[in-house]
């Protein structure tokens, strides 16, 4: 993931379209960068208890598994707040 | 800023539109957080119906807190 293309100034001369399109993709990598910072932490207090010489196999299968339980763990929170039946 | 876009009407709706998307995520993502750490011992390959619960649980009375929080501090 390339984090460093600094994007061009708003609003200069723009279409609302191609604002909307860049507004849009920035929050996207917003919301990309802060998931992998929480998931970084959150994996490796779970998974990583006593930090040895390299990553142990057990460790890594770990945290592939914390990653994909959190993501589900947001979908499962964000369909009991938002859901119809509240 | 050009100002014409500042009052495009389209423009206006979809940036309160997306407003509200960072606010619901960003009450996704604390609600996790703090559930996450309550409810899950070691990520397995699925979730147990008991983590499922304790999550969903674990949401609603979050929010149930943050009503009694928020009325704690209305009667002053």
């Amino acid at each position: 993931m390339d984090f460093s293309s600094p994007s061009p100034p708003m609003g200069s001369g723009q279409s609302p379209e191609a604002l909307m399109e860049q507004v849009q993709a920035q929050l996207q990598q917003a919301y990309a960068e802060e998931l992998i910072e929480t998931l970084r932490g959150k994996c490796f207090d779970k998974c990583v208890t006593k930090p040895g010489s390299s990553l142990s196999s057990g460790e890594s299968s770990c945290v592939s598994r914390c990653v994909d339980r959190y993501i589900e763990a947001m979908g499962i929170i964000s369909r009991s707040l938002f859901s119809q039946q509240r | 800023m050009d100002p014409n876009l500042a009052n495009n009407p389209q423009l206006i709706q979809f940036l309160s539109q997306e407003k509200e998307r960072a606010m619901a995520n960003e009450v996704v993502a604390k609600i996790t957080s703090s559930c996450w750490d309550k409810c899950v011992d070691k990520p397995g390959s699925k979730f147990s119906s008991s983590e499922t619960s304790c999550l969903s649980n674990c949401a609603l009375r979050y929010m149930d807190m943050t009503m009694l929080i928020m009325k704690r501090f209305q009667q002053q």
